[in-house]
């Protein structure tokens, strides 16, 4: 009772300024993850959001109170629950976190941000390429959270040892690497591996791969333009380059791999390389264990060949509002606050999240965070290559699934690249209904 | 659920003969009494599903605004189960004008270059070898026609497994041994976890490497690297499924044919030691034919269940490998076609009441 007189009190004086500067109460609910740390960092931010109250949008002054919904975890369920509420038409969540490879699939569900205030401006602060990937027909439908992109972890001590002077520039490079180092451990640990990465049929294995593809020049899939490119010499290199290391400088049971396994191996001390988001170097700054970041490096996956250009797969979330929101203003004002630099700022230090604002990276606070070495990798963030999900909308997840359903069968060895690549040609064409690139001619003489 | 609703319809009728004005009372009073029972029924259950038949003739799309809903006839179904079988004529060397061999085996064309790209496309299904020839079978889903293959897969061997491992607990918790009742009781472990936890510590024991319990314990007795990728690798990924479905469902048949053969009486068997018939023998002319009543609501059960697995599926592979059921969730959440997703619940739908019937007849559930 004791604590819950101030509270009344407080009530009171606030309704009674509610009616004096005729201030509206609004309540607005934000749907976030259900882990113990994004849901704890999800409440500071609605916290400092409604410490700042009252807020004025639109010229009117807001008393906003922000309710978190913790959603599912797996953005695959998220996405379902989503779509049902879309479905239904329902306000039931205001503030939507998206992925991605959403925007396109969403954008009729969701408030086109440039028509409220604040928003254009603040989009000019973002990575351009993650904003024009959230901008469907000329609306956008998200206003970045955090960036994220595919990155290589290495073993510093080990390549050391074994006489390397620095991480590979090449896959070629990064083979003969594994593949030494391994042959050299192999005799203590049975275990030991060189190279781990995300290897089973999902999502994932669709970003791999599109690093794989794009880093020997063999394009995105289906370009940014609309036009289907999977089927060409160097797409078709690229896999069977990826197919070789099954077995032999990766584990067998890499095809089963998703990002924990791979991580669980690479901080066991187990493997020399892995392919993995920036998230995994969050567990290694407290680690204890025989990995640490003392004695791993993070920096850019390899190329294909000498010279060539390092790809790295974009992820990240969004903030989003629902259409159906009754509240559409305060949950834009709320979208443009959690998105902001301040907040950023803290969600790359506190859960090390990737910024996607740039001046972020020369931000002293965080230059001098354990996370510093995000700015040294700001160029790969800037570079990331998107997947094609706007260009596919709103079949990207059939387009995804046929690609990694291709793409592991080449790895089991079940098909050939080039079979697979040619089937997934005619696969895409028949799901997007989009130009094959070079035209019919092209693909009938091969 | 055809055979339980046509029987009460079979009893009034053979009341009716020369009924009593005090039975024709009773009945309308049964009807009245029975009608909440109907509504209930008529909203829950064939309402959706009436929604469900509907919806498989239209184009609906899921969550999608901006679409007029239309219909399309049977082009869903259609779109699920056209099939074709086309020859795969051997590949030839473009400069000896001769069939390319390699290693010993004749190289046959790709099935993509051969299967039917107009009006519709062709995926392949699978290949197979006859006579000398190779052949592919495509179809215009040839993610429906594999989930169909594998769930029947999965239910055919599955349920065999699980009847007669079933049948040997059973008769072995039958008999008077110490410890009887705690041997009943452990046995519905597995059953009682729900399919969720147990599919997730299912594959937790099948981790790809030496996390993994098989493998550990496959490396250990010396028969594998300990990188057996059981969840991965296709040869492996229905035995695995069916190793966990078997493990998970045993105890339930188990216990059914437990109740089925405690209503048989021991006298017959007495009878049958006098006549000097052997345990084999007793076993074939009383047990099974006394415990057949049971056995097929028992079958019935599982094989139904089985036919719309869907969370153990979903939990292993996710969209690495598809059941029937969990194809339907894929078209509706990953891509949004309501009718193509409706179309395959009603294709499940009709599998389901086939195998129901097939087991009524074969198994004669319905003679008194």
């Amino acid at each position: 009772m004791k604590r819950l007189l101030p509270v009344v009190g407080l009530g009171l004086c606030a309704s009674l300024s509610a009616s004096a500067f005729a201030q509206q109460n609004a309540t607005i609910r934000w749907m976030t993850g259900n882990t113990a740390q994004s849901v704890q960092f999800a409440n500071e931010v609605a916290q400092r959001y409604m410490d700042a109250n009252p807020h004025t949008i639109g010229g009117e002054e807001y008393n906003v109170t922000v309710e978190i919904i913790q959603g599912p975890e797996s953005a695959t369920d998220r996405y379902a629950l989503y779509l049902q509420f879309f479905q239904a038409q329902s306000g039931e969540a205001d503030v939507l976190e998206i992925d991605v490879i959403w925007p396109g699939d969403l954008a009729e569900h969701l408030v086109d941000l440039y028509e409220y205030e604040g928003a254009r401006e603040a989009a000019e602060e973002h990575f351009p390429a993650i904003i024009e990937n959230n901008t469907v027909d000329g609306r956008l439908v998200g206003m970045p959270a955090f960036t994220d992109a595919g990155l290589l972890y290495y073993r510093s001590d080990l390549l050391e040892e074994y006489g390397f002077d620095g991480p590979p520039e090449t896959w070629a490079e990064l083979e003969e690497m594994a593949r030494t180092i391994m042959e050299g451990e192999r005799a203590d640990n049975p275990d030991f591996t060189g190279f781990v990465w995300q290897g089973e049929a999902y999502e994932g294995l669709t970003c791999n791969a599109l690093e794989w593809i794009a880093s020997f020049g063999g394009g995105t899939i289906v370009s940014q333009e609309g036009q289907i490119e999977v089927f060409n010499d160097q797409a078709i290199a690229a896999l069977e380059t990826a197919a070789g290391w099954v077995g032999t400088i990766s584990p067998q049971a890499v095809t089963g791999f998703q990002e924990e396994d791979a991580r669980r191996i690479f901080t066991a001390g187990n493997a020399v390389f892995m392919r993995n988001w920036p998230y995994a170097y969050s567990l290694l700054i407290d680690a204890e264990g025989p990995v640490t970041t003392e004695n791993v490096g993070v920096t850019t996956l390899p190329a294909g060949e000498e010279g060539g250009t390092p790809a790295a797969t974009l992820g990240g979330w969004q903030m989003g509002v629902s259409r159906y929101s009754s509240n559409i203003d305060v949950a834009v004002d709320f979208a443009l606050f959690a998105t902001s630099y301040e907040e950023q700022l803290q969600r790359a230090l506190v859960v090390n999240n990737l910024p996607t604002i740039e001046a972020i990276y020369e931000d002293e606070r965080l230059l001098n965070s354990p996370v510093a070495w995000f700015a040294d990798l700001l160029p790969v963030f800037q570079s990331a290559v998107a997947r094609p999900s706007t260009p596919t909308a709103p079949r990207y997840n059939e387009v995804s699934r046929a690609f990694f359903t291709a793409v592991h069968g080449v790895l089991m060895g079940t098909t050939d690249a080039e079979t697979a690549l040619g089937e997934l040609e005619f696969t895409l064409e028949e799901l997007t209904g989009l130009p094959v690139a070079g035209g019919a001619q092209d693909v009938a003489s091969r | 659920m055809a055979q339980t609703q046509g029987q009460p319809v079979k009893v009034i009728r053979q009341r009716k003969e020369g009924t009593s004005a005090l039975a024709r009372a009773e009945e309308r009073t049964a009807l009245w009494l029975l009608a909440p029972t109907f509504l209930t029924l008529l909203v829950l259950a064939i309402y959706p599903l009436g929604q469900v038949f509907v919806q498989s003739f239209t184009d609906a799309r899921f969550a999608t605004a901006g679409h007029e809903t239309s219909f399309v006839g049977f082009s869903n179904y259609r779109n699920l189960l056209s099939m074709t079988i086309r020859e795969l004529p051997p590949r030839i060397d473009e400069e000896t004008g001769q069939p390319i061999v390699q290693d010993g085996v004749t190289q046959f064309e790709s099935p993509f270059r051969i299967l039917p790209r107009e009006p519709v496309r062709y995926g392949a299904v699978g290949q197979f070898g006859f006579g000398g020839r190779r052949y592919v079978l495509g179809a215009t889903s040839p993610d429906f026609i594999r989930a169909i293959w594998d769930t029947l897969v999965v239910t055919v061997i599955g349920v065999s497994l699980q009847t007669i491992l079933g049948m040997v607990i059973a008769l072995t918790v039958a008999t008077k041994f110490l410890g009887r009742g705690v041997m009943r009781a452990a046995m519905l472990v597995p059953w009682a976890i729900i399919t969720v936890v147990s599919a997730r510590i299912w594959e937790w024991m099948l981790e790809p490497d030496r996390k993994g319990l098989f493998n550990t314990v496959f490396s250990y007795l010396g028969l594998s690297d300990g990188f057996t990728n059981w969840t991965g690798n296709p040869s492996l990924q229905l035995p695995s499924l069916i190793a966990m479905e078997v493990w998970k469902t045993t105890p339930f048949m188990a216990l059914l044919l437990l109740a089925g053969l405690s209503t048989i009486s021991g006298e017959l068997y007495e009878a049958a030691e006098i006549d000097g018939a052997n345990k084999v023998r007793q076993f074939f002319s009383i047990t099974l034919p006394l415990l057949m009543p049971t056995l097929a609501v028992a079958l019935v059960f599982r094989t139904l269940d089985t036919l719309r697995i869907f969370d153990a599926f979903q939990v292993i592979f996710g969209e690495g490998r598809l059941s029937m059921a969990s194809f339907a969730y894929f078209q509706l959440i990953g891509a949004r076609n309501v009718g193509l997703s409706s179309a395959a619940s009603v294709i499940i739908f009709f599998l389901l009441f086939g195998f129901a019937f097939l087991y009524i007849r074969i198994l004669r559930v319905d003679t008194e």
